[in-house]
């Protein structure tokens, strides 16, 4: 150990600092970690997640449907965006006969263990591990092949219970576990989608939002929230929804007719009553010669009302110094 | 002399549950791989054992050497060499050193043959006394994995930080084994196998690592770009899967089936180097 006054190295057992003659301090013996307390009586007192609304035991130190922590209150920063909330490790959810326990801190595991009658889908490059015995197939996608991830097309791939299977996607980031209720509805960008259990309905949608370039005689159509947008709700009985999303999550709730300029590539889901439209904002500058160029930003401008997410990790967008031909329903603002 | 009549303090030790190390009862951290000793293991419900997340600063020894490791996003391993211990490495990974420390290059047969971005592939040796610290290029966890002799290990390519000297290397190719999304070109395993006396493997696995102990006979299906390392007793065997989507055709899915006994480590986040 070191002396926490001047920093020299002291052995382990010292009561003094060989340099400075400083008293050493030593940690207290952590006392054995307390049993579990045992389940309350039926008829405990009851609270709601603050990230899923969910009705859980007060008890409890995490909710089962969600995964978050539930002993701290959720972390708002001054402008009003909620911090995805805490998760210890190894925390565990629970759908239908099945569980799912979230591993890891930097680049999370969902290990699913699937009950006999469960089963889930999932984009099938995000497997890492599987029992033998899941069976994997795939889901018969209406007009799946005009899809494409990568080059490949998109192949939803089922998995059967029982036994376990489990997915991680390729960048450090956060978990997202959405319960979907029935009737409720969410709107994800392309690719971030993780699994959902097989009684949460996909569908997609085109985003209309998209601009052209032109260089020389070269046109480019851009997509900068995806060509489509994957939809997800729970038609009949509550589902489960888990997104990956890079960097860090921030969540907030937009009243109705309230707006907010994010980039394009760093919305994760919305809810389908929030509207979406690209901005350009051009800076002012000084040199006129410069009219022609293409200095410009590009936003994506959400209206509400309605829950909207956004990480703190994205993509450069396409085309973004080029010059802009035409687009899909767009504000401007020049300064 | 001692009195006989007395009885000899009781020879109380802790044993790290990572790599069975035996240390003194009052170590925190296990001075043969850092583990630290005095929390809980990370085991899933499914057996996976969540490598131990080195404190930051944390120091062990291995011959007449220590390694610190810094940091806990990007980690870098700092090695302060003993007199006449070297290890060796792979030339990228290198954050810096002290001018003093001696660099030569390990003699491998058939390493021509491989490339890595480019460039021939060489692995690299450092000789003592000196200091030379290394890191890998996107977040991950550093995996210590102290080697008695006897013991065999397989890593996948591109994931071992250093290795010490008393450990023989050498590298098989391996058909099929490459993510779907980066075709099926194979791809390289570094062996590590023990000489006559302990020696010390440090890798880097990307995102989290985690590893489980397979029984004798027991399987399971790795996704390729998971597999970080495994005992050479666990056998590995790329299975396909057909995913079938009608008359589009679809795609294959390569999975590797490893078969217990032994150890297999995976990681959770997949960078793809490419093999020439």
């Amino acid at each position: 150990m070191f002396c926490t006054n001047c920093g020299s190295p002291v052995q382990d057992n010292a009561n003094f600092c060989t340099a400075c003659g400083s008293a050493m301090q030593h940690a207290p013996v952590q006392p054995p970690p307390r049993a579990p307390e045992p389940p309350p009586a039926p008829g405990g007192v009851e609270t709601a997640c603050p990230w899923c609304a969910a009705e859980i035991d007060a008890s409890r130190l995490s909710c089962p449907r969600c995964g978050a922590t539930l002993q701290a209150p959720p972390v708002r920063s001054a402008s009003g965006w909620i911090e995805l909330p805490g998760r210890k490790d190894m925390a565990k959810l629970q759908f239908g006969d099945s569980f799912c326990q979230i591993e890891g801190l930097y680049v999370p595991v969902a290990d699913v263990n699937l009950g006999g009658s469960d089963s889930i889908y999932f984009t099938h490059h995000i497997l890492l591990w599987k029992d033998p015995q899941v069976n994997i197939t795939t889901m018969p996608l209406a007009a799946g092949w005009k899809r494409m991830f990568a080059g490949l097309p998109l192949i939803m791939t089922q998995a059967h219970g029982p036994g376990h299977i489990a997915f991680s996607r390729d960048a450090p980031g956060e978990m997202i576990a959405l319960p979907l209720q029935p009737g409720e509805e969410v709107d994800v960008r392309e690719h971030l989608f993780m699994l959902a259990t097989n009684n949460v309905a996909y569908d997609w949608f085109s985003t209309n939002v998209w601009y052209t370039t032109q260089s020389g005689n070269d046109n480019e159509t851009h997509y900068p929230v995806g060509m489509f947008m994957d939809r997800f709700s729970a038609p009949q009985a509550p589902g489960l929804l888990l997104l990956h999303a890079a960097g860090n999550v921030l969540v907030r709730d937009l009243a109705p007719g309230q707006t907010i300029l994010v980039k394009p590539t760093a919305l994760i889901f919305k809810d389908p009553s929030v509207q979406m439209q690209l901005h350009f904002e051009h800076p002012r500058s000084g040199f006129s010669m410069w009219g022609n160029w293409t200095n410009r930003y590009y936003w994506l401008r959400l209206w509400g009302p309605g829950r909207v997410a956004i990480q703190s990790v994205f993509d450069r967008m396409e085309g973004e110094n080029r010059n802009l031909s035409s687009c899909s329903s767009a504000t401007e603002q020049r300064w | 002399m001692t009195d006989a009549t007395q009885p000899a303090e009781p020879l109380e030790r802790i044993q790290c549950q990572w790599c069975q190390g035996m240390n003194q009862k009052t170590a925190l951290t296990c001075h043969t791989c850092g583990a630290p000793l005095d929390i809980r293991n990370l085991v899933s419900e499914s057996g996976w054992r969540e490598a131990p997340r080195l404190r930051d600063m944390t120091e062990f020894q291995f011959s007449s050497s220590t390694c610190q490791v810094e940091g806990e996003i990007v980690p870098v391993a700092e090695i302060h060499l003993g007199a006449n211990d070297s290890v060796f490495f792979e030339h990228h990974i290198m954050l810096w050193k002290d001018d003093n420390v001696p660099l030569t290059v390990l003699q491998l047969p058939g390493g021509l043959k491989r490339a890595f971005a480019g460039m021939p592939f060489i692995i690299s040796v450092a000789t003592g006394p000196g200091r030379i610290a290394f890191s890998r290029d996107a977040t991950g966890e550093v995996v210590v994995l102290p080697l008695h002799p006897g013991m065999e290990l397989d890593v996948r390519e591109h994931a071992f930080l250093l290795a010490s000297h008393q450990i023989d290397y050498s590298f098989v190719r391996v058909k099929g084994l490459t993510n779907i999304l980066f075709g099926g070109q194979g791809m390289f395993m570094d062996r590590f196998v023990t000489t006559n006396s302990p020696g010390l493997v440090l890798l880097h696995g990307y995102g989290n690592v985690f590893e489980r102990k397979l029984k004798v006979g027991e399987s399971i299906m790795v996704e390729p770009g998971a597999f970080l390392y495994k005992d050479s007793t666990v056998t590995m065997e790329v299975e396909f899967q057909r995913l079938g989507t009608g008359f589009f055709g679809g795609a294959n899915m390569s999975l590797a089936r490893m078969t217990g006994p032994g150890r297999i480590g995976i990681q959770s986040m997949y960078v793809h180097h490419h093999t020439e």
